[in-house]
């Protein structure tokens, strides 16, 4: 017999108002253990879309993963960036403690093709994390990408605008991040299993010695130039 | 040994009919004496009553939009070799022989675990390739032959078997010379178990001693050795489109066939394709080119195909396509790349390989990268983008700056001696002065700070020490 627990445990996009969170701690640390003690996973969702509401580069939505990207990039599977706004920096990124052989940057020629990619690459099952700086989003492109994200066990890093924040989504967790002069002010919007207690302060010092431990952990020798 | 004779009975007309799926009737005619006649019709043709040997203008009476086209011999030839290189998965010992090929079948009866199953893999992957075969295995070549064009029994287990199944075969169906069927006619025989029963010395006296040796190769009493087919070096495919092809998705059910067609030429020379070529050709030239280009050598035809799919979808037509061509220059022998890894760590079910491939496949290979570092204190150095999961540059170079980089560094204004962009900008770090590059004459001397704006961006700025000291943004932080 399949019990009704059976048949929705799996999913992810289904958000289960007083879950016991059976998966508790099997999510991917952040670097942040403030944030991760209010994550129902105790860090990011794996096979599961997690919504970052910054409006734009510089304002810390990726500041905020790039601890868990160092750490899935000493993985098998890609990091995949899909259509980033901006190039990336090999220097930037391996501060930050990637691996760099496991970048995996993928452009688009057009929104289309950009969501094409997102979805191919949640999918494939050979990404650990796909991120995505989609614009306008249909609801049914996002379940798409929800569902690919399922299949291929992969979480997908979606960068969207603050204006997002009022349009229905399915995944299962959604923030809102933005740099205050004492660090990054995250505030859950949404997250499965869990409730949201107001905006938390990741003071910047923090996310550096985040980082230094990051590169201490992978390349004792080399420290940051002068 | 074993000999899979196979029989195209429709050669000179699938050779332009299997490009296209169409439901429009189509003949080939042949020349010979009089005026053209029908030599074979395809099947809506032969629904509306055409029959081989029909005159041409008869057979137009009875299909008004009967497309008529002449038998081309020298593409017969070509459309053969290309099947005898593809059958060359099966065995390597392949010969040609008139509308046919000849196969040793000992090997693939092994692998295949019996007749049946091989046969029927054969038959598969012809229908592939858009033909259709009549197949007979028999324990000589010349009893293969016979008995395929005769459609006459697949299966002859043993010499005995084969000469009990030709002792039933009509005269008349074995392909004799009309003068020597005619003579044994008038002697009474029908059957070819007739012909068999007759004194061999008879037989030479009167129709030669080349028609004895050849009863004998035929029942396995004297060698019939055969010349071997060579495969060229590479792969060329051509495949005619009966009627030209406007949406390039369409082409896919033409070019799967080449496809398939190469498969078999590669998996016989244990070769992998890396780099496939493709000319679309219109009715004026230029012809559209394009290749298709793999991350490690392939041999299998479905990832191919797949590959092809998304490619196409990105292929815009400037006319309709008359005629498909494949060719692979260099195939790669695939045992030696056997242990060598594409990817450092790359995962083991092949997936992150796929996931390459069909990117590539779709969106083209310059926009599917990797990054690296550069071994250069210039930013504008210190990063390039390479194919994906390249090693790293070795330690020493780790560096540090924001994630992102503009291409080319933008001036900012100058606000009461601050910099400015949308507002002020707090200057958040000590500078980090870069002074490089004097040695190859693109020398930069410049301090750089983390700022943020207004709104809580944060930037990465530079100032010049030389010249004006001018700022410029740099970079944009996460």
């Amino acid at each position: 017999m399949t019990s009704l627990d059976q048949l929705i445990s799996g999913r992810a996009d289904l958000w289960r108002g007083r879950s016991p969170s059976p998966s508790a701690g099997d999510g991917i640390p952040s670097g942040f253990a403030d944030l991760d003690a209010l994550l129902s996973d105790g860090g990011w969702p794996r096979g599961a879309l997690v919504e970052i509401l910054a409006g734009g580069p510089g304002r810390g939505g990726l500041e905020l993963i790039l601890p868990a990207l160092a750490r899935l990039s000493r993985g098998s599977r890609w990091v995949a960036l899909v259509a980033p706004p901006l190039d990336p920096y090999a220097p930037g990124w391996a501060g930050a403690g990637l691996d760099l052989s496991r970048l995996l940057l993928i452009h688009a020629p057009d929104g289309r093709e950009g969501l094409w990619a997102l979805e191919q690459a949640l999918r494939s099952g050979a990404c650990s994390a796909v991120l995505g700086w989609p614009g306008r989003m249909e609801m049914r492109s996002l379940r798409r990408l929800q569902l690919a994200a399922e299949a291929g066990q992969a979480t997908g890093f979606l960068f969207r605008p603050e204006v997002a924040q009022v349009e229905p989504s399915p995944a299962p967790l959604r923030l809102r991040v933005a740099v205050r002069p004492g660090g990054l002010e995250v505030r859950i919007l949404k997250c499965r299993g869990a409730w949201s207690p107001g905006p938390l302060l990741l003071d910047s010092p923090k996310v550096s010695s985040v980082l230094r431990q990051a590169l201490a952990g992978v390349a004792p020798a080399q420290a940051a130039r002068p | 040994m074993r000999w899979l004779a196979v029989h195209l009975p429709c050669l000179p007309l699938e050779i332009f009919s299997r490009g296209v799926a169409t439901g429009t009737p189509l003949a080939v005619v042949e020349r010979s004496g009089g005026g053209p006649r029908i030599l074979l019709p395809n099947p809506p043709a032969a629904d509306l009553g055409l029959r081989p040997g029909m005159s041409a203008g008869a057979a137009r009476a009875l299909a008004a939009d009967l497309r008529l086209i002449e038998r081309d011999p020298v593409r017969e030839e070509a459309a053969l070799a290309a099947l005898a290189a593809w059958a060359e998965r099966f065995t390597s010992q392949v010969s040609l022989v008139p509308r046919g090929l000849l196969l040793e079948a000992a090997g693939s009866l092994r692998l295949f675990q019996g007749p049946r199953l091989f046969l029927g893999a054969v038959r598969e992957g012809l229908g592939g390739l858009g033909y259709q075969a009549r197949l007979c295995l028999a324990p000589t070549p010349e009893g293969a032959l016979r008995l395929a064009r005769a459609g006459w029994g697949e299966i002859m287990e043993d010499l005995h078997a084969l000469r009990q199944v030709l002792a039933e075969l009509p005269l008349q169906s074995l392909g004799l010379e009309p003068e020597v069927l005619g003579a044994l006619g008038r002697m009474g025989l029908e059957l070819t178990g007739g012909l068999l029963g007759l004194p061999r010395a008879g037989l030479a006296r009167r129709f030669g001693a080349d028609f004895v040796l050849w009863l004998d190769r035929l029942l396995g009493e004297a060698p019939d050795p055969r010349p071997i087919f060579e495969p060229p070096a590479r792969y060329r495919g051509r495949l005619e489109l009966l009627s030209e092809v406007h949406a390039a998705q369409a082409l896919l059910f033409g070019a799967r066939r080449l496809v398939l067609e190469l498969s078999g030429f590669l998996i016989g020379r244990q070769a992998g394709a890396l780099r496939l070529d493709w000319t679309l050709v219109h009715a004026a030239p230029p012809p559209t080119r394009f290749r298709l280009g793999l991350l490690e050598p392939l041999s299998e035809a479905e990832p191919i195909i797949e590959l092809l799919r998304e490619r196409l979808e990105r292929i815009e037509l400037p006319a309709p396509v008359r005629e498909i061509i494949l060719t692979v220059d260099c195939p790669e022998p695939l045992a030696s790349r056997n242990g060598e890894l594409f990817l450092r760590a790359g995962r083991r079910d092949g997936s992150d390989i796929r996931l390459l491939e069909r990117l590539r496949a779709r969106l083209g290979p310059e926009r599917v990268r990797g990054l690296s570092l550069m071994a250069d204190h210039r930013p504008e150095r210190a990063s390039r983008q390479t194919p994906p999961g390249e090693e790293a540059e070795p330690a020493g170079v780790l560096g540090s700056g924001p994630p992102w980089l503009l291409a080319r560094p933008e001036p900012l204004e100058l606000r009461q001696g601050r910099p400015w962009r949308g507002g002020p900008l707090v200057l958040e770090t000590d500078c980090r002065r870069i002074e490089s590059g004097w040695w190859d004459g693109v020398d930069q001397a410049r301090d750089y700070y983390v700022a943020r704006t207004p709104e809580g961006v944060r930037l990465w700025i530079f100032r010049e020490l030389r010249g004006q000291h001018q700022w410029f943004l740099h970079g944009v932080f996460g």
